[in-house]
């Protein structure tokens, strides 16, 4: 909840103090926790407003055969694709649309009433629970054979600066939302802040001995000893430095730790609207890193916020996202630019699906895409009637043991249910999530073929 | 008053010669007036029946006795000791003017202090910054590009309310200062001109700590609010989204005693299609071994405050085991902890700082830009933390050479902030043999009364050579202690004095003194700081008010405990604590107050032996052995006929204990009209309270005291007690002993104080004075 900087943060959640650093940065010991058991990952991207059905959605139940515009860009990975037609979020009461598009996404229960007043409905507060992610990574955490560094990682993209119920997917508990990092250079901190923190003492301990050196000259036999002493601890720092470097040269050496690399990031990207494709390659970059070093197994990567305004004027569309989405379905430019909005998104999805391909699973068979399971998804189903039947669900790669390649039809199904199937996917079933009158029949059928 | 037991000893000067040729100036105390004493003659018995026991100086022998023979009895009561006790199992065979001879000799050869300052002369060993000095230090670097509160005497918060749900300036209902955030609307609005439906209310100001260590911050109420803290753009706690039910937020954060830290609270209500609700919001914390309360309003000051830093990361506790806190010792998990620090500024330079000088430096003609003025701020950054001027070749080392290395101004910022804040010219203030004069006097000014950095003016009174003559210094430092973290530092050191920080919880027999609880302690607490405050700020700043007084603050709960003479008058008030009435009977000073005397006392009893071991060591500065075994205390119900004090007698009464006991018990029992929890008591067990004791001088001189106020009265004027008062505040507040800024300086200091009327604020100008121009070089043996 309290923020201060985010090397702190890290410090505090981890428990860790600076004097205990040493082999952090490899996180040997925390990394790589199971050796036995099939490593299982899970991402959810959100992108908001709805998608426009007759350029999303296959016409076909069955295998894959053609996508329409909106997917294309996932063309080459049809086999490795899973369209979901006909999950629908049924959670009903306080807030509107896009509030529980959003904070029942993954919570699959009610929100609190409370004062957040959108456009039309009763207003709202937080969820009333615990989002999946977030669950799934309590449960990854408590067993010592899945727990990671951080169990999840909450990635955004140009996320407004202010917590409301339209900003917030995933929710730590009951009225406790948790706060995505849509700054890549905050991501890279959390991610290898102390690596970067290390380098940068081993940069200056040389002129530093040098500063001692001079100083020495000023004082008397006694007090000189105190003084070389704190040389002496500060050659003995410049040694640990120089043995973890080694230790980390010689981890990537050995194609088993890919992951332990830190990678460059590219400096100076400002936040900015017209900056979110380099954004949102940063993030998906890192988010890839941090699975290859088993820093997580979980991570959600939330573009803008439900009623998001983004101006995609990188593929020439000048309007806000969501004045663009009230559109009716009779105008046809518009339609059109909503369709080219939801395949930008789909770009992003195929960029980290062909990541994960191209990367061969650390310590296990396959590529990275084989052990996660990306599930693209949206607050609403069609922007212009603000419904939340037919929630987009799109689910890339082999992370859940799902039958892929194929378009589903799943006729009005609760989304609860399909949460029930990625919990049950991620090793962990459950009886009900959420509000348990949606879980009726348990998780979704035929997701296994 | 003082009923004298024996008439004051004769006292002279004399220079003896001793055998090996020293010359030594002497002060003795001698039983027949006109006797010679035969120093030779002492050295040669010593010699002959001490040293295979004691060394031949006195410093003790493995094996046999290893103690040295050091302390501050006079020569009489040592003369006394031999003659009752040596040599062992011998000790008829050394008495009379034999044992006056070997006493008069251990005084002078090693025994006194004089004589242990000659032989081992006290030196200010080098010292590094303390976690105190080092947190408020980087505090202050911040400070220095981001500004400053100015420190009003006005406490509280400013509020304004509006008539509207949001900050709107034409709906804006009025302006004020508010005590504090603790408010209960319920369905209903703040106040006059504003509606029930809607409203917002913005309360802004700074915290101000009272001391350095863990504060639990807490949030709790109903509808939307938002907290800042320390950083004016990040909110603290989010409840923005509210949903009418009671929220709560809560945080632990580090904080430096005496520093401004910006706070503000928006309380938000928006209108509801859903109904009416509740309002409410308190803003509670608890401070280091406070209770959790409502922040109370005289730890919050109204008005503007820019961004603050806050180092969080956890340093090592320093080295207190000379009875104050001093950084002579370093570990490599202190040097890791100002890694962290370092990292940590580093991270709020770049974040903060930097993106703020850009902002300031754009609206100034011919600034520099880019690169350039990235070095400009670096070079102030480390001139700033090396409080002088730095030559350009370590500029080059230190800021220009990481330009070369490298292309990221980022990376370029944490190494200069490595570079400077890990520099032993920083972490050891005193390595400042490269500086001017005048630097070197700012650097200990700031030292040794802010724990800190020069700020701007006193860097330019550097400068420009404006510290040249002690004047000016006094001047100076007479500013400087108008600053809250002179206050802070002040009253740490009353509490050093006082041994106060000895007892983290102070707890009582329930069934005994029901009521005695926590809040009630933390009452306490702040009654008898705020009597502290009251004492060393005001104008005649008189220490002896500090043993005498017969007021002091109190509130309801104490009233309700302690009873009518402690029932608050309104007066001085700042909401809670308020003055009591005169009353003599009840108060002297610190010494009587309830919070000494129930940390000074068992569950259930009185306990006149800490107590008397607190005068003697703490108030009086006399060195007392720990005692030859731990002893219990004997237990009430065993004797339960006997008082305390005849418990105490008792358990006290072999020879062995005697030689200490006898001067302990005279002074603890002075107060034994204060039961366990400091209550008056006139009788305890069927018995009338004896309060008779009596104490024995430096020169061996017994004074009576027929009980508590004739004690503090004798406290208030002794030498010992003012003597030991200075010798301890110049440890906390310069960190090495005054002797060794000169042989007479304690001399000196105690003169001035007594010519000054006790003004303990014009002692602290004093020892800054002294501190600022350095220790005196050991003399070269």
């Amino acid at each position: 909840m309290t923020r201060f900087t985010s090397r702190r943060e890290f410090l505090r959640h981890s428990g860790i103090t600076a004097a205990s650093l040493p082999f952090l940065m490899n996180l040997s010991s925390l990394g790589w926790a199971s050796t036995t058991e099939r490593r299982k990952r899970l991402v959810v991207i959100f992108t908001p407003n709805g998608v426009v059905p007759k350029s999303f959605w296959p016409d076909e139940e069955g295998r894959l055969e053609s996508l329409k515009q909106s997917l294309q860009p996932l063309e080459s990975m049809k086999d490795k694709t899973l369209v979901l037609h006909g999950v629908n979020d049924k959670i009903r009461g306080d807030g509107d649309s896009h509030m529980r598009g959003i904070a029942c996404l993954l919570t699959g229960i009610e929100l609190y009433p409370g004062d957040v007043q959108g456009g039309s409905h009763t207003p709202a507060g937080w969820a009333k629970g615990i989002s999946l992610d977030q669950h799934l990574k309590n449960l990854l955490q408590a067993d010592p054979t899945t727990r990671t560094r951080f169990g999840s990682l909450e990635f955004g993209v140009m996320v407004p600066e202010r917590a409301d119920t339209w900003t917030r997917l995933c929710y730590a508990g009951p009225n406790q939302p948790v706060s995505p990092i849509d700054n890549p250079y905050l991501m890279f901190d959390k991610l290898y802040g102390q690596v970067k923190n290390r380098q940068t003492v081993a940069s200056v301990l040389d002129s530093l001995h040098e500063d001692f050196a001079k100083v020495q000259g000023y004082l008397s036999a006694e007090d000189r000893q105190l003084l070389e002493r704190h040389a002496a601890m500060v050659r003995q720092l410049e040694q640990e430095i120089n043995l973890e470097q080694q230790a980390a040269e010689a981890s990537q050496d050995d194609d088993q730790d890919v992951g332990h690399a830190v990678p460059e990031i590219t400096a100076g990207v400002e936040r900015d609207n017209d900056n979110m494709p380099q954004l949102s390659k940063m993030q998906i970059d890192l988010m890839v890193n941090s699975f290859a070093a088993d820093f997580n197994r979980i991570a959600t990567l939330q573009y803008t916020n439900s009623v998001g305004g983004a101006k995609m004027r990188w593929i020439g569309i000048d309007e806000g996202h969501h004045a663009l989405s009230h559109e009716p379905n009779s105008n046809d430019e518009a339609m059109d630019k909503l369709t080219k909005i939801n395949q930008w998104f789909c770009e992003q999805v195929a960029y980290l699906a062909k990541r994960l391909d191209e990367t061969p699973e650390p310590g296990g068979e396959g590529s990275m895409l084989d052990h996660t399971t990306i599930v693209w998804t949206n607050e609403l189903g069609e922007g212009n009637s603000h419904t939340l039947n037919n929630i987009p669900f799109v689910l890339v790669g082999g992370g859940l043991g799902f039958q892929m390649g194929r378009s589903m039809k799943c006729k009005g199904t609760p989304h609860n249910r399909l949460l029930l199937s990625i919990a049950e996917g991620m090793g962990h079933p459950l009886e009900t999530f959420g509000n348990p009158d949606y879980c009726g029949d348990g998780p979704l059928t035929g997701l296994n073929g | 008053m003082n009923e004298r037991l024996f008439p004051p000893f004769p006292v002279y000067r004399s220079a003896v010669t001793l055998a090996c040729g020293l010359v030594l100036t002497v002060g003795l105390a001698l039983a027949a007036a006109a006797a010679e004493v035969d120093l030779e003659r002492g050295g040669e018995i010593y010699a002959d029946r001490c040293a295979a026991c004691h060394g031949d100086q006195g410093q003790g022998v493995a094996g046999n006795f290893p103690d040295p023979l050091i302390g501050d009895s006079s020569i009489v009561e040592l003369a006394d000791l031999i003659t009752a006790t040596m040599p062992e199992g011998e000790p008829e065979e050394c008495v009379g003017d034999d044992s006056l001879a070997v006493a008069s000799f251990m005084y002078e050869a090693f025994y006194s202090e004089t004589a242990q300052q000659r032989l081992i002369p006290p030196r200010a060993a080098l010292a590094r910054l303390t976690a105190e000095q080092h947190r408020q230090s980087v505090s202050d670097i911040f400070a220095h590009f981001m500004g400053r509160a100015d420190l009003k005497s006005e406490r509280g918060l400013t509020a304004t309310y509006f008539d509207h749900p949001g900050w709107r300036n034409e709906k804006k209902v009025l302006t004020r200062t508010d005590p504090n955030v603790d408010v209960d609307y319920g369905q209903a609005s703040p106040g006059e001109g504003m509606e029930d439906e809607r409203f917002a209310v913005y309360w802004s100001g700074a915290l101000l700590p009272p001391e350095t260590g863990t504060y639990l911050l807490r949030a709790r109420g109903q509808g939307s609010f938002i907290v800042k803290f320390i950083d004016t753009g990040e909110k603290l706690f989010d409840n923005h989204v509210s949903s009418g039910e009671m929220a709560e937020h809560v945080t632990t954060v580090e904080l430096v005693g005496g520093r401004l830290y910006p706070i503000s609270v928006d309380l938000i209500k928006r209108e509801r299609k859903t109904g009416n609700v509740d309002i409410s919001l308190t803003l509670s914390w608890k401070p280091p071994r406070g209770i959790e309360e409502p922040i109370p309003t005289r730890y919050l000051v109204p008005g503007w405050a820019p961004t603050a830093f806050a180092p969080q990361a956890p340093m090592p506790p320093d080295d207190r085991s000379a009875g104050y806190v001093r950084g002579t010792t370093i570990s490599r998990q202190w040097d890791d902890a100002t890694t962290a620090v370092a990292l940590e500024f580093a991270d709020a330079l770049v974040s903060k700082v930097w993106p703020k000088y850009v902002k300031d430096q754009a609206k100034k003609k011919d600034a520099p830009e880019g690169r350039d003025l990235l070095k400009k701020f670096c070079h102030e950054l480390v001139e700033v933390a090396f409080r002088r001027p730095v030559d350009e070749a370590e500029m080059q080392r230190i800021v220009d050479d990481q330009f070369e290395a490298t292309s990221d101004d980022d990376e370029v910022l944490r190494r200069v902030t490595l570079l400077t804040l890990k520099s032993p010219r920083f972490l050891y203030p005193t390595l400042d043999g490269d500086a001017s004069v005048e630097h070197r006097r700012a650097g200990r000014l700031a030292l040794v009364l802010w724990d800190s950095i020069p700020d701007a003016s006193l860097r330019e009174a550097a400068d420009k050579g404006w510290l040249g003559d002690p004047k000016a210094v006094r001047e100076r430092a007479r500013r400087m202690l108008d600053d809250p973290r002179a206050r802070a530092k002040t009253l740490k050191g009353l509490h050093e004095w006082l041994d106060l920080d000895r007892w983290e919880e102070i707890s009582k027999n329930t069934e005994s003194f029901p009521g005695f609880d926590e809040p009630l302690v933390a009452d306490l607490r702040g009654s008898l700081d705020r009597f502290l405050e009251a004492v060393i700020w005001s104008e005649t700043s008189d220490f002896r008010q500090l043993l005498q007084a017969d007021w002091s603050y109190t509130t309801d709960r104490i009233a309700e405990f302690y009873g009518e003479s402690w029932a608050p008058t309104g007066e001085d008030s700042d909401g809670r604590f308020s003055r009591t009435e005169s009353d003599g009977a009840v108060r002297a000073g610190v010494v009587t107050h309830p919070l000494m005397m129930s940390a000074l006392a068992y569950e259930d009893a009185s306990a006149p032996i800490f107590r008397g071991v607190f005068l003697m060591r703490h108030l009086l500065g006399r060195m007392i052995r720990p005692p030859a075994d731990a002893f219990s205390p004997l237990s009430p119900d065993l004797h339960p006929d006997l008082t305390t004090r005849q418990r105490v007698a008792l358990q006290t009464s072999p020879a062995s204990c005697q030689s200490c006991h006898t001067r302990i018990n005279g002074l603890g029992f002075t107060l034994e009209g204060f039961d366990a929890v400091g209550r008056l008591r006139q009788e305890e067990r069927g018995q009338p309270i004896d309060a008779t004791g009596n104490y024995i001088d430096r020169l061996g001189q017994r004074i009576e005291f027929a009980g508590a106020a004739d004690l503090t009265s004798y406290l208030a004027v002794s030498d010992d007690v003012v003597a030991a008062f200075i010798k301890r505040l110049f440890l906390h507040f310069v960190k090495h002993p005054v002797g060794a800024y000169g042989e007479n300086r304690l001399d000196e200091l105690q003169t001035s104080f007594l010519e000054s009327g006790y003004n303990v604020k014009e002692l602290l100008v004093e020892m800054a004075v002294i501190a600022a121009d350095g220790p005196v070089p050991p003399p070269s043996t």
